[in-house]
């Protein structure tokens, strides 16, 4: 797989090593500008690591990892169908109703379900599900929304570091080095409750001892009706079906031995038999189109794009290099290399997409194989899941799902700033990576 | 013939842009019409507020937003909700809900070009001078009524 036995084959006889490193260049830094949409510049990428001869096809096709594709692909399609019953929406009233409507009891149940949801869901769409009421919630109490939708960017970034399905990075890492659902909810779970509930305390000096809500317009929100929200309850109690049945798949794949990619899958086929069963072909066609048409492809194209490119810079020996430095700094020390891991993770994903960079990190950490045994390797992945998953709270641009609440302030004439979020959100997420990094040294280390 | 021959509405109600809000809203609902033509200190046409667009500022922005709440029929009559935000329109101004893209109809605007327009707007639309002053409103009603007339139906 290395480069010198297909040296011969890159065009006019220049070395795959520069080749391949410039196309891997140029297509991240064509991502990072945002000019082009990312979907497109990945797929461009992989072409030219094909055309330069870098890789050919079937290496090319070797490179995508599959079960992150089908376990992307399947969750999206369980999530587009089972968000159309109003159970989020629900499930966001009780809770609320549960505390009475107090503007920080709140604000500290709409962050749990927040980070619950985006643990066993992608985020974006927790996120989309759960700002439309919490800002209903806030206006009908008369309290400003900005505290709420900053506490819901921190709680879908944690609660999507806790679990295999939770955060794109996660899905990534469990599929390349084997590590099962139970793997990250038993050495992810306790931290990220940990720094979910230390999150909590600055939120509240800031902000939650001087909510203040009147009795009337509490009685107001304590008026909703949560069984109202619910606009399909046979497609509930389907969904919720399967979801459940899926999620304990994921737990005990490992045991049956398959792959959370194909249990994901199967579950989006058998919802959607469920959804089509006993319609006639023209109403069978239009939902299963209508529900395919959901999956965010520019994600999943983005997803193979990328695939390909590291497979490039793989083959060509650029990632051996890599592994090679960054030994170099850490001086091969166990420790260090794991902590630096973690903090350059999430400085990284602060800033940039974190998907590209886990992309790459992930052969680089498996070419740490050579040197650190296979216990120390996992703990080398979750310094990279922690770090990537957290970094993404650094500021706006650090997660999708930030974005998505950022555009939803702007349209509730209510904008989210870069700048002063990110003077909050930054401090705040380096302070969660130093609880990780006490985490980490005590558990592992 | 042009539109000239129909006696349309002079704009005796005008508003400028920066009255507020609940204002307009008041004089639309004593003069029980549902479309307030603006002009600017000079007279020109400065767009249209309507009781329509004025409702919509009631809903609560969660509900109008793309990919906001479907329906609200959960969240039960809050009227304190829709009051609290009517009570909001106070301190804010007509230009900031008028519609300025409106077509607008010349002086001398033919007839049934107005008939056209018409049938594909939803509110009267203003009659503007050849000095871009607003001389006055034509609605559906207006038209149709004087064609009844000509046709002596």
């Amino acid at each position: 797989m290395h480069g010198s036995a297909s040296a011969a084959q890159v065009i006019l006889g220049l070395s795959p090593l520069a080749v391949s490193l410039t196309v891997f260049v140029l297509t991240y830094a064509a991502i990072v500008t945002e000019k082009i949409n990312r979907s497109i510049v990945a797929l461009l990428g992989a072409g030219l690591m094909i055309f330069t001869g870098v890789l050919n096809q079937s290496e090319a096709v070797a490179g995508i990892d599959f079960n992150t594709i089908s376990l992307l692909t399947g969750m999206m399609v369980l999530v587009a169908i089972t968000q159309k019953s109003g159970v989020f929406q629900y499930v966001a009233i009780v809770v609320s109703k549960w505390v009475k409507a107090e503007p920080w009891g709140l604000l500290v149940m709409l962050s749990v379900i927040t980070a619950v949801f985006s643990a066993l869901l992608d985020n974006v769409t927790t996120v989309l599900l759960i700002v439309p009421v919490a800002l209903l919630i806030t206006d009908s109490l008369r309290v400003p929304p900005y505290p709420y939708l900053f506490s819901i960017i921190f709680a879908s970034n944690i609660g999507g570091t806790a679990t295999l399905i939770g955060d794109p990075p996660n899905i990534m890492i469990g599929s390349a080095a084997g590590l099962t659902f139970t793997d990250f909810v038993v050495n992810l779970g306790p931290i990220v409750a940990i720094i979910f509930a230390l999150t909590l305390i600055p939120i509240y000096l800031i902000w939650g001892r001087k909510m203040r809500a009147t009795p009337e317009d509490r009685a107001q929100v304590m008026a909703f009706d949560a069984k109202k929200a619910i606009t399909d309850s046979l497609l509930l109690k389907q969904s919720m079906a399967v979801i459940g049945l899926v999620i304990a798949g994921f737990v005990m794949a490992h045991h049956i031995g398959q792959e959370p990619g194909t249990i994901a899958m199967f579950g989006a086929a058998f919802l959607l038999l469920l959804r089509v069963v006993g319609k006639d072909a023209e109403e069978q066609s239009h939902e299963t189109h209508r529900t395919w048409g959901e999956v965010e492809w520019v994600t999943i194209f983005f997803f193979v794009g990328l695939f390909v490119v590291v497979a490039g810079v793989e083959k060509a020996g650029a990632l051996d290099l890599l592994a090679g430095k960054l030994l170099e700094l850490t001086g091969g020390d166990f420790p260090t290399t794991a902590i630096t891991i973690l903090w350059a993770s999430a400085i990284f994903s602060a800033v940039v997409d974190n998907i590209p960079f886990v992309a790459t990190m992930i052969p680089v950490i498996q070419k740490m194989g050579t040197v650190f045994s296979a216990d120390q390797l996992s703990t080398l992945w979750w310094s990279l899941a922690l770090g990537a998953c957290l970094g993404g709270n650094g500021s706006l641009v650090g997660a999708s799902a930030n974005l998505v609440v950022a555009g939803f302030a702007e349209r509730a004439g209510q904008p989210i700033r870069f700048l002063p979020f990110m003077l909050l959100a930054f401090p705040l997420m380096l302070a969660s990576i130093a609880v990780a990094s006490v985490y980490l040294y005590l558990r592992y280390l | 013939m042009t539109i000239q021959s129909i006696s349309y509405y002079s704009p005796s109600i005008e508003l400028r842009p920066e009255s507020s809000l609940l204002d307009a809203l008041k004089l639309m609902l004593e003069k029980h019409i549902n479309h307030l033509p603006l002009c600017d200190d000079k007279g020109s046409f400065a767009g249209i507020v309507s009781t329509q667009s004025i409702l919509s500022e009631l809903i609560p922005v969660s509900a109008r937003m793309e990919h906001g709440l479907a329906d609200l029929n959960f969240a039960g009559d809050a009227t304190r909700l829709l009051c609290s935000h009517l009570h909001s329109l106070e301190h804010r101004s007509v230009g900031e809900l008028a519609d300025k893209n409106v077509p607008v109809l010349g002086e001398d605007c033919p007839l049934l070009e107005a008939a056209l327009l018409l049938s594909q707007s939803t509110s009267p639309l203003p009659v503007i001078g050849k000095d871009g002053k607003l001389r006055g409103m034509l609605s559906r009603r207006t038209l149709l009524a004087y064609l009844v007339q000509q046709a002596s139906v």
